[in-house]
């Protein structure tokens, strides 16, 4: 899986920030998009390309358990988002409705990837490849159960 | 080996044992409300799914409620229609709903609590990351997303990695229990172990300083759990906890052998391991102000605003944290805290909108105007605590001082319905979040307890409620 970085340096991005709390109330995602993370870079929506991925440090997601924040980034057109760590509520929405996978980064990957560098994400080996670079780092592997359920393709899809 | 409070309740809920992985969780009660549901019905019907439990099901509407007079309708076209929604929606699947002419109606973490909904050694969820609240009975009480409301709607279970056992001791009295409050204790837990301190773990609060509190101000202490990244947090019942519950409106026929088993079953064994622990005197507690844009952000109310430097130790990404809150929070480090000023008052939210929090708060309030370039609301958590406060004479003390005086809902907490922060706006909120942009666009948000928001909206700035002589 290979996209662009659009990097945030900084710990705890909460969910008010990711969606603020007057659009909790938009059922449509497209429109729901058009204001994700508005409460931080009014102009993500302009930048954010098909494909993209969000890097990011400590307890990203933290706050509300607003499904709207992953749900928003999926319909802007993010596919994963990169973290030193998550946010339990926001990291189980993210990969409950399949909007997004939630992969746990180290420091190296969190220091050595820029804004705007390409990578490859490689979930069968654990392994994020920067193109940019041409450097590689490890992420956390996903837990047992956090791997069924992004293989089945959401929770509801997951049989045990 | 023992087991912690936390391991009994897990153990006697997992229906599909695994200790290595993922266990299938029962779920005794789940709480509704308007905003995190919808979809979670509209997945039941394109699966021509049912609800398992209905009767194990409440909802109530509280987040974007106007809380202006119920008689006029709500303007706001997308929040009528996700009200008219839920209604639908309870209807349809037979679930018991508090709706907004309910005398029941009100935030759902206070009215589970006050209609004996809420339960010890139970586990309860609801699509909302504040129902930590719950713990204070002794229940396994924490926040889901959409997708697993519906899963909850449709199984009565969810899937969880079983967190792992955290402890939080307050040891000792607080030396001054009026001024500083269960608020205070929390936000300084958090202050100390940051908003990712409790990240992986369910954890219990132990301690005199935490067996002192009456049942409301626990509430506050397991609310405010999920702003240090905990998945819930929980306090062992005891005769308070018992009282507390007898003879409300929904409490169970059985209640008295109820009792007499979670005396026996309901505590944390001698010989039990926790995972982590952080020890906090309670004489050593001040009143709590916070200054930044996240509730560890916080510090005594004899302070100044800390320069990012002392606030990061070293942390670079803290420090760039630190600097970009005190941007957007329109602060310079070294300002006194109570040199701040501020704009708007906000007595409300599930952290601090019961009765006893009004109670303390009109002690403050009695006798005094509201600062003349302060706008000071009291929204009370549900329509009983109203009723409760106004056969207590509160609603006078607070209107005589220009508070207004409002019907409950979650209000300026998150922003969601008319009561909102104005750009550059500067609020003492007895809230949980003083994230960006929370309580509107640009609004500046500083979390207090609600005798420290009482005493600022009387001097139009922070003061030492130490200090302070009652009327």
């Amino acid at each position: 899986m290979k996209g662009n970085i659009i990097k945030y340096q900084r710990d705890n991005i909460d969910t008010d920030v990711i969606i603020p709390g007057q659009y909790l109330k938009v059922h449509d995602y497209a429109e729901l998009a058009t204001h994700a993370m508005e409460g931080l870079d009014p102009d993500f929506h302009k930048k954010v390309k098909e494909g993209d991925f969000i890097l990011s440090g400590k307890n990203f997601g933290c706050g509300s358990s607003r499904e709207h924040a992953p749900i928003a980034l999926s319909h802007s057109g993010i596919k994963a988002v990169l973290a030193l760590s998550f946010a339990r509520i926001f990291y189980r929405n993210s990969v409950d409705g399949a909007f997004l996978l939630p992969i746990e980064i180290e420091e190296d990957a969190y220091n050595g990837i820029a804004d705007g560098d390409e990578i490859d994400i490689d979930i069968s080996k654990n392994q994020i490849t920067n193109l940019t670079k041409n450097q590689t780092y490890s992420m956390k592997p996903f837990s047992d159960i956090i791997g069924k359920i992004i293989d089945a393709g959401g929770l509801f899809n997951y049989k045990p | 080996m023992g087991k912690t409070l936390f391991e009994k309740i897990w153990d006697s809920h997992t229906v599909v044992e695994n200790h290595s992985s993922p266990s299938l969780l029962y779920i005794d009660r789940h709480l509704i409300h308007e905003v995190t549901s919808p979809q979670a019905f509209e997945g039941l019907r394109m699966n021509n799914r049912k609800v398992r439990r209905p009767d194990l099901t409440i909802a109530t509407m509280d987040h974007n409620v106007p809380t202006n007079d119920r008689k006029l309708p709500i303007l706001d076209e997308t929040s009528a229609i996700q009200i008219k929604t839920l209604e639908k929606n309870c209807n349809d699947f037979g679930i018991k709903l508090f709706g907004m002419d309910s005398p029941n109606q009100g935030i759902v973490h206070v009215i589970g609590p006050q209609l004996g909904i809420t339960l010890p050694g139970t586990t309860i969820v609801c699509g909302d990351s504040h129902t930590s609240t719950h713990g204070a009975f002794g229940a396994l009480a924490f926040g889901i997303g959409t997708s697993e409301v519906e899963h909850v709607l449709a199984t009565q279970t969810l899937w969880l990695q079983q967190p792992k056992s955290f402890e939080i001791r307050v040891e000792g009295k607080r030396a001054n229990p009026f001024a500083v409050t269960a608020k205070d204790i929390i936000l300084s837990i958090i202050k100390h172990i940051g908003t990712g301190g409790g990240t992986g773990t369910v954890i219990e609060y132990r301690g005199e300083g935490i067996s002192d509190l009456s049942m409301e101000q626990r509430m506050t202490i397991c609310n405010m759990s999920i702003e240090a990244g905990a998945r819930a947090g929980l306090i062992a019942p005891d005769e308070k906890t018992f009282e507390y519950l007898r003879n409300r409106e929904y409490t169970p026929k059985n209640f008295e052998s109820l009792v007499d088993f979670w005396k026996d079953d309901l505590k944390t064994d001698t010989d039990s391991k926790f995972s982590k622990q952080f020890i906090l005197k309670a004489n050593e507690i001040a009143p709590q102000v916070s200054w930044g844009t996240n509730p560890g952000m916080t510090c005594d109310v004899t302070e100044n605003v800390p320069s990012p430097d002392d606030f990061s130790k070293g942390d670079a990404n803290q420090k760039k944290g630190a600097e970009k809150a005190l941007e957007y929070m329109d602060l310079e480090s070294g300002t006194p805290i109570q040199e701040i000023k501020i704009d708007r008052v906000f007595i409300g939210s599930c952290t601090n909108a019961r009765l006893e929090d009004l109670i303390e708060a009109s002690k403050v309030v009695k006798g005094n105007k509201v600062s003349q370039n302060v706008r000071a609301m009291v929204v009370p958590g549900s329509q009983l605590v109203k009723k409760q406060a106004e056969e207590l004479g509160l609603d006078k003390i607070f209107i005589d001082a220009n508070f207004e005086w409002r019907e409950a809902g979650c209000s300026m907490c998150l922003g969601m319905n008319p009561d909102i922060l104005s750009p550059g706006e500067r609020c003492a909120s007895t809230s949980n979040r003083n994230f960006e942009g929370r309580q509107g666009n640009g609004g500046r948000t500083h979390l207090v307890s609600p005798v420290m928001a009482a005493a600022a909206a009387i001097y139009g700035h922070f003061v030492d409620v130490r200090k302070l002589s009652l009327n």
